[in-house]
């Protein structure tokens, strides 16, 4: 054991460092002073109620609730039928169609963005409801699409033949046994989706409306102006709040299978 | 093939091949078209000339290129030494490590950053401390200039290196790390001569991806590197939302694209060809 110290302390060290933004951000948001301090002064919930105040950050907040809720339906939804094509048949263009799912993930969100924009703006749904929510499931059906398609590699097609062949119809079929063995990956899919959409700034930074703007987006512009334990209360809600979608995440699927996938990617 | 098969196959991949198609394909066609455009609306290449032309936009591109470079030094010297605790690990220590590592990832970068403003602004965190302590006598400038934005990127990308190399290192069969102990070869010949060159693919994967990220990366820039720092993405971005000037807003952010692509391949292909060929091709 003895050599594993050195390697041991760096770890530790660089654990420390990446997670170290929310062991300060949390015991920030209950100062008691005006300002971000260290350490933080006194013990008070004011940052949080002040929230209540501010009616731009919770309008932001449910909006994006709103469009990462969408967004993950829709993405789940258009995702899997794509997975379940390329999985069951063999046809032409089957590579052509594999390579152009994963494709938003090899451009950077800046290009995706500003294409977006660029063309939203000529067909006249730039600044909608739709755009942005067009642009968000773009890019999360990479991800819906490996994961689904990693959970149909285990996937065993004789039991769907015994359910045709016991009499059940296609769609008695699919609901009874395709889709409750393939639960996991669509879960996956579907969580990993919310937080793609809730967290994106980059190409949401193009498409929205000045009235209507995304939560993270909310604070990185409030952050440009003003630093206050205000963003410190917010980013607190934010972190627990993510953090109940990341421990389903791993109890569903694995974190460490869902960041594989990930950085084949690019 | 059957009309039924043939049905099911469009069905199923109509909808993603029709967002794919309106909100991608197409409009980054768009964009190249447009980044060809001049102030007349007529062809030109002048967006992409005015790089040559103009030192300010050339000197841009360096500091871009240069921070990339810095934050993937730093996720690798901070990132290998972690994946070589995950490989010798066990399982369940392992997991905890993957686990802290990659969480912090699915929260939003802009809190992340937003933490790193608090621990290393002026009257920040490590500030208060060193002046405390009286290590020093006026505040280090930590934030708003390049150090700030390396740290926030090597913060935001070192998890993708460390899986990377950490995928590789897995790989390795342990028993040759053995084998060049019993030959008498030292722990750091080993690293050298075994570790390290066996890691190579992942290495390469790793600091391939860390450098095309943080060439992209928006955000951390904009906030932690605050209006003294300026990179491609935060001047395509100004071209774009505040000069309206879309057609030299795009060529930047192809130029930027392109650039990333060409580098990568020249690294990619100068790394594989040399020495260590045989590990690639494997």
């Amino acid at each position: 054991m003895t050599k594993l110290k050195p390697l041991g302390l760096i770890t530790f060290f660089v654990l420390i460092l990446v997670n170290l933004p929310f062991l300060v951000i949390i015991p920030s948001s209950f100062t008691a002073a005006g300002y971000l301090s260290f350490p933080p002064e006194g013990f008070s919930w004011q940052w949080y109620t002040m929230i209540l105040e501010r009616p731009e950050f919770i309008e932001s907040f449910w909006f994006s609730i709103k469009l990462a809720a969408i967004t993950a339906v829709l993405a789940t939804l258009i995702g899997t039928l794509a997975a379940m094509a390329l999985h069951r048949y063999k046809f032409r263009g089957k590579g052509i169609i594999n390579g152009l799912l994963l494709s938003p993930l090899t451009v950077p969100s800046l290009i995706i963005g500003i294409a977006a924009l660029l063309f939203f703006t000529r067909i006249g749904i730039a600044g909608t409801f739709t755009g942005l929510l067009l642009a968000h499931i773009l890019i999360s059906i990479p991800y819906v699409v490996r994961l689904v398609l990693t959970g149909l590699s285990t996937f065993d097609y004789t039991l769907e033949k015994a359910g045709y062949m016991l009499g059940a119809r296609p769609l008695r079929v699919f609901w009874d046994i395709t889709l409750p063995l393939l639960r996991p990956a669509i879960v996956s899919g579907m969580i990993f989706s919310f937080l793609t959409s809730f967290d994106n700034v980059t190409v949401s930074l193009f498409l929205v409306a000045p009235d209507t703007t995304t939560l993270p987006l909310a604070i990185f512009t409030y952050m440009q102006e003003t630093l206050d334990p205000l963003v410190a209360s917010i980013s607190s809600v934010v972190i627990l709040l993510s953090l109940l979608f990341i421990v389903i995440l791993e109890k569903v699927y694995g974190l460490e299978r869902l960041f594989g996938l990930n950085s084949q990617s690019h | 093939m059957t009309m039924n098969k043939r049905l099911s196959i469009l069905l199923l991949t109509a909808p993603s091949m029709i967002v794919l198609l309106g909100v991608f394909l197409l409009p980054m066609l768009l964009m190249l078209l447009l980044s060809f455009q001049n102030d007349e609306q007529a062809f030109s290449v002048e967006n992409y000339l005015l790089f040559a032309k103009d030192p300010y936009y050339a000197e841009i591109m360096w500091r871009t290129i240069r921070v990339s470079l810095w934050t993937v030094l730093c996720s690798l010297v901070l990132g290998f030494p972690v994946a070589m605790f995950m490989a010798q690990a066990t399982g369940k220590m392992r997991g905890i490590v993957t686990m802290l590592i990659l969480a912090p990832h699915l929260i939003s970068v802009v809190i992340r950053n937003f933490g790193w403003v608090v621990v290393l602004g002026e009257k920040g965190w490590i500030n208060e401390v060193l002046l405390a302590l009286g290590l020093i006598k006026e505040p280090l400038r930590l934030l708003y200039n390049e150090l700030g934005v390396v740290i926030g990127l090597t913060d935001s990308f070192i998890a993708y290196m460390v899986l990377a190399i950490a995928t590789s290192l897995y790989a390795i069969d342990p028993s040759l790390s053995k084998a060049a102990s019993i030959l008498g070869a030292s722990r750091v010949r080993t690293f050298f001569t075994v570790t390290l060159p066996l890691s190579l693919p992942g290495l390469v994967a790793g600091t391939t991806l860390v450098f095309s990220l943080s060439m992209s990366a928006f955000v951390t820039p904009a906030l932690m590197g605050g209006t003294s720092v300026k990179v491609m993405p935060v001047i395509a971005y100004e071209q774009i939302m505040a000069t309206l000037n879309w057609p030299l807003g795009a060529a930047l952010a192809f130029l930027l694209l392109g650039s990333t692509i060409l580098l990568v391949t020249l690294y990619t292909r100068l790394i594989e060809t040399k020495r260590y060929k045989e590990v690639f091709s494997s």
